[in-house]
């Protein structure tokens, strides 16, 4: 017998050569999982090529469309070394399902993924965990309030497992970094629909490189792997299977989220949702789902009480800002209903200019307002 | 045998005397032109020879050689006509050579020998205004605004030349009798509601600051900025002379009294190409948008529908007050300064609000990319305007008319004027902490927003400035207080924060 030759599969173990199987074009979550859990890695990389015979269901698989001829090209020892050189380039692991540390509460799942691509520590699977989610075109309130759920969750100790996409996502993500008086910065659990080394939004390059250092990020895209649009139902799976408890702060009546509480409720997760002005328009969603019955997240202590954890030691409900005065008080209730500009603002009041901006620059500085791009909202909690 | 008559040609927004020297001698019968005339100027070759014909002139049939002294210059236009006839009439000794003394020529002839008007007649008459000018009918006005001495109108070359000959009478000008009665401009009273839309215009016009409108289509940010003219303060002389030159130049309608009394307003679709806003293209240089809405206000509709380098060639005229157009054969500095109002959309379904919008990120983000930071940064006044309210519009109650308003603007301006010699919005920063000393208070305020990092180093200076202006409106000449620098901070919307949106 030969030794092995450099670029031959043999040189590489299991987690690699699946790593590789994963970026076969056309390989979905079930094709992988029939490839890998039925035949083992290796075996179904020489399948694959060609140097095995198929049997039953492979062949079958691999007749597919002409499949088998597509992954023989692709499958090239350059593959395995492109692969095995981005896993250590990006500082990924590769979990099988029947690896001992690959989430239990993933493998569990009917539609676990096979192979899943780590960065950080997996520990905080092991904590309970709460998924927040949420829209990318969040309004400066809801984002606050995710920020805020992120922050005392971390802080009652509970993992927040959310996608990091724009909006809701990294608002959560980021609360949960925040340290707090008394707790150091929690735990997160960031699953991305993109491979860990593609960053998407670029933006949140930053955000992915903290969760990845506190907690853990996933996936199951191969590294290089776009952001496309297929992958984040798929993703948003991953984010239901997860979580204990999911909460959805804003979301309109259709999208990202709605998919993310279907995939709850088919694993019977518990949902839960933040009410929202009938306004606003992305807080229909939300809104929605309290119709349909879920139950409402005004505090943390609503969350903690589903999961069952002690909330009355978790926090003071004291609000940290100042009272504000009966002038900036009218203010604050004209904005409560919905988003006003400066302009509608000093309209509706019938006041002067001046008077409403001073009152705006005390209430922004204690935290009652925030302005967005012209837009002025009233913060209900700190 | 030689003849020297006065004309003049234009560039850019002076005129440049021409002495048209004419030489009829023995030779081959010819007519040429030389000193660098263009197109239209050599034409006239034919159209003085027709004129003459046609009005029982006799043609020289000798050698005619015309010179547009001085040589070394391109000329152009068609003004020279005229000159360029009476000179071959002297030349040719039908006239006698005392009829081209004191006397300036600034007309196109017909074929038929009538006298026409000419593009740019304001300049090109101040430029020879010491003498008597003689014009065409419709030129007379602009002629008189120009400030020439003396201004002759004639109907046609027989006509004029009887006149020179003091066979008959020059016709009477139609500018003489100007009425005082002003044009209206569209007033603020047309304005429902929209209190902070109408304090932006206030504050611009009083200070002099860039404004840009932020808001949904149909918030009447068009309908806001047509009526800034009418709170300005009034042109003074020079302006108004220096206003009626430019438009004169390049022959946009002038008003009926031939000079321009009100500041103007200039707004150029978004399709306008680098030369129609800056200047130039022809021989003659014609001035561009920045230009004709010099000591007036240029608006600039939909702000991210226009090319990235027309706005961007915007830049050095809001610094300097000057556009300086630089081509092969000519350099020039054309006036610039203006107001700059612009509109825009907050992103591209138009809503804006937070709940509303259904623009996703990308697309967001793509249409702020249009706008340059550096354009934006030049902004002082960045205000959102929202839809008018319903009650406001089917209301019997009007807003505050122009009238009033424009008197507080006056009031400020002179107070600005008298303190520093210039407007808030050119307030250098080390004027600031002497023209606009802040009290104990707004420091405060500014602090908290440069610590918050909701404002800028360079933002700061452009609130001080603001808060200056909205102090003086409210008679305060001297310190600018808390409440001054609030209005300024709301009136300053930092649109940076819709991309992303995630901070």
């Amino acid at each position: 017998m030969s030794s092995p030759q450099h670029g031959s599969v043999g040189n590489y173990d299991e987690s690699t050569v699946a790593a590789a199987l994963a970026s076969l074009s056309g390989v979905g979550p079930a094709r992988l999982r029939t490839l890998v859990v039925s035949l083992g890695a290796h075996d179904a990389w020489r399948t694959v090529r060609g140097e095995l015979p198929a049997r039953d269901h492979i062949a079958a698989l691999l007749r597919d469309g002409d499949l088998g001829r597509l992954w023989c090209r692709e499958a090239t020892p350059e593959l395995l070394d492109r692969t095995a050189a981005a896993l250590s380039a990006g500082n990924m692991r590769v979990l099988l399902i029947d690896d001992p540390e690959y989430p239990p509460v993933l493998r569990n799942d009917h539609a676990a993924p096979a192979v899943l691509f780590v960065r950080g520590n997996l520990a905080a699977c092991a904590a309970r965990r709460v998924g927040i989610i949420g829209t990318r075109s969040a309004s400066a309130a809801g984002r606050h309030f995710a920020r805020r759920l992120g922050t005392q969750l971390a802080a009652a100790g509970v993992a927040v497992v959310s996608g990091l996409a724009r909006g809701i996502d990294a608002a959560a993500h980021r609360g949960v970094l925040e340290p707090t008086d008394t707790s150091p910065p929690g735990a997160p659990i960031g699953v991305v629909a993109s491979g860990l080394d593609v960053v998407y939004p670029r933006e949140h390059s930053a955000l992915w490189h903290d969760v990845a250092t506190r907690g853990v990020l996933m996936s199951e895209s191969p590294p290089g792997c776009k952001p496309d649009a297929f992958r984040f139902p798929l993703r948003n799976r991953l984010l239901a299977a997860l979580s204990e408890v999911l909460v959805v702060v804003e979301s309109r009546a259709t999208g990202g989220s709605m998919i993310t509480v279907e995939e709850a409720a088919k694993r019977g997760v518990t949902v839960m949702a933040v009410p929202g002005s009938p306004h606003v328009a992305t807080s229909e969603g939300a809104n929605l789902l309290l119709a349909q019955g879920c139950a409402p997240v005004c505090t943390v202590d609503d969350v903690l009480v589903a999961l069952g954890l002690d909330h009355r030691r978790a926090h003071p409900q004291r609000d940290p800002r100042p009272t504000p005065s009966a002038a900036d008080r009218r203010v604050v209730d004209a904005l409560l209903a919905r988003p006003l500009t400066f302009d509608d603002l000093v309209a509706s009041l019938g006041e002067r200019a001046v008077d409403v901006a001073l009152s705006l620059g005390r209430l922004e500085a204690s935290g009652w307002v925030t302005c967005t791009a012209g837009w002025w909202e009233a913060l209900l909690v700190a | 045998m030689f003849a020297s008559a006065r004309s003049t040609t234009l560039l850019g927004v002076v005129g440049r005397c021409v002495d048209v020297e004419v030489h009829v001698g023995i030779g081959l019968p010819g007519f040429t032109i030389v000193g660098q005339p263009d197109e239209v100027c050599r034409e006239s070759r034919d159209r003085v020879r027709a004129a003459f014909l046609s009005r029982g002139f006799v043609w020289p049939n000798r050698r005619i050689t015309v010179n547009l002294a001085p040589s070394g210059e391109r000329k152009g236009g068609s003004g020279l006509d005229l000159a360029i006839a009476v000179a071959v009439l002297v030349a040719d000794e039908q006239l006698p050579p005392s009829v081209l003394d004191g006397h300036a020529f600034v007309a196109e002839l017909g074929l038929d020998g009538s006298l026409r008007d000419v593009v740019g007649a304001a300049p090109l008459v101040a430029a020879v205004r010491d003498r008597a000018v003689v014009v065409a009918a419709g030129n007379g006005a602009a002629a008189l605004a120009a400030g020439a001495r003396r201004v002759l109108v004639a109907s046609d070359l027989a006509h004029a030349v009887a006149c020179l000959r003091g066979d008959d009478e020059w016709l009477a000008h139609d500018g003489t009798s100007a009425s005082p009665a002003l044009e209206s401009l569209p007033d603020l009273s047309d304005v429902r509601g929209q209190p902070v839309a109408r304090l932006a215009l206030e504050i611009a016009a009083a200070g002099a600051h860039h404004l840009l409108f932020v808001g949904p289509p149909g918030a009447g940010k068009s309908m806001l900025a047509r009526r800034l003219p009418s709170i300005l303060p009034p042109l003074t002389d020079d302006q108004a002379l220096s206003c009626t030159m430019v438009h004169s130049a390049a022959h946009t309608a002038l008003p009926s009294t031939g000079r321009i009394e009100h500041p103007p307003f200039r707004a150029p679709h978004h399709s306008v190409s680098l030369v129609g806003m800056i200047g130039g293209g022809t021989a003659a240089m014609r001035p561009g948008e920045v230009s004709l809405a010099s000591d007036g206000v240029l608006f600039l509709d939909e702000l991210g529908e226009f090319a990235p380098s027309v706005l961007d060639a915007l830049r050095q005229p809001l610094e300097e007050g000057v556009v300086r157009v630089s081509r092969a054969r000519t350099t020039l500095s054309l006036p610039a300064r203006f107001l700059l109002v612009a509109a825009a959309n907050p992103c591209p379904c138009g809503s804006g609000a937070p709940g509303v919008c259904v623009c996703d990120d990308a697309a967001r983000a793509r249409y702020l990319r249009r706008f340059s930071g550096p354009l934006l940064d030049r902004f002082d006044l960045r205000v959102s305007v929202g839809l008018p309210h319903v009650d406001d519009l089917v209301g019997s109650r009007t807003g505050e008319a122009s009238a009033v308003v424009r008197h507080r603007v006056a009031v400020a301006r002179a107070a600005a004027m008298a303190r520093q010699g210039t407007v808030n919005a050119a307030l250098a920063i080390d004027q600031l902490d002497v023209a606009a000393p802040l009290t104990p208070a707004a420091r405060a305020v500014l602090r908290r927003e440069l610590e918050a990092g909701r404002l800028s180093g360079r933002g700061l200076h452009r609130v001080r400035r603001v808060a200056r202006s909205i102090a003086d409106l409210h008679g305060v000449h001297e310190i600018v207080a808390e409440d001054h620098v609030a209005l300024a901070l709301q009136m300053r919307t930092a649109l940076a924060t819709l991309v992303g949106g995630s901070r």
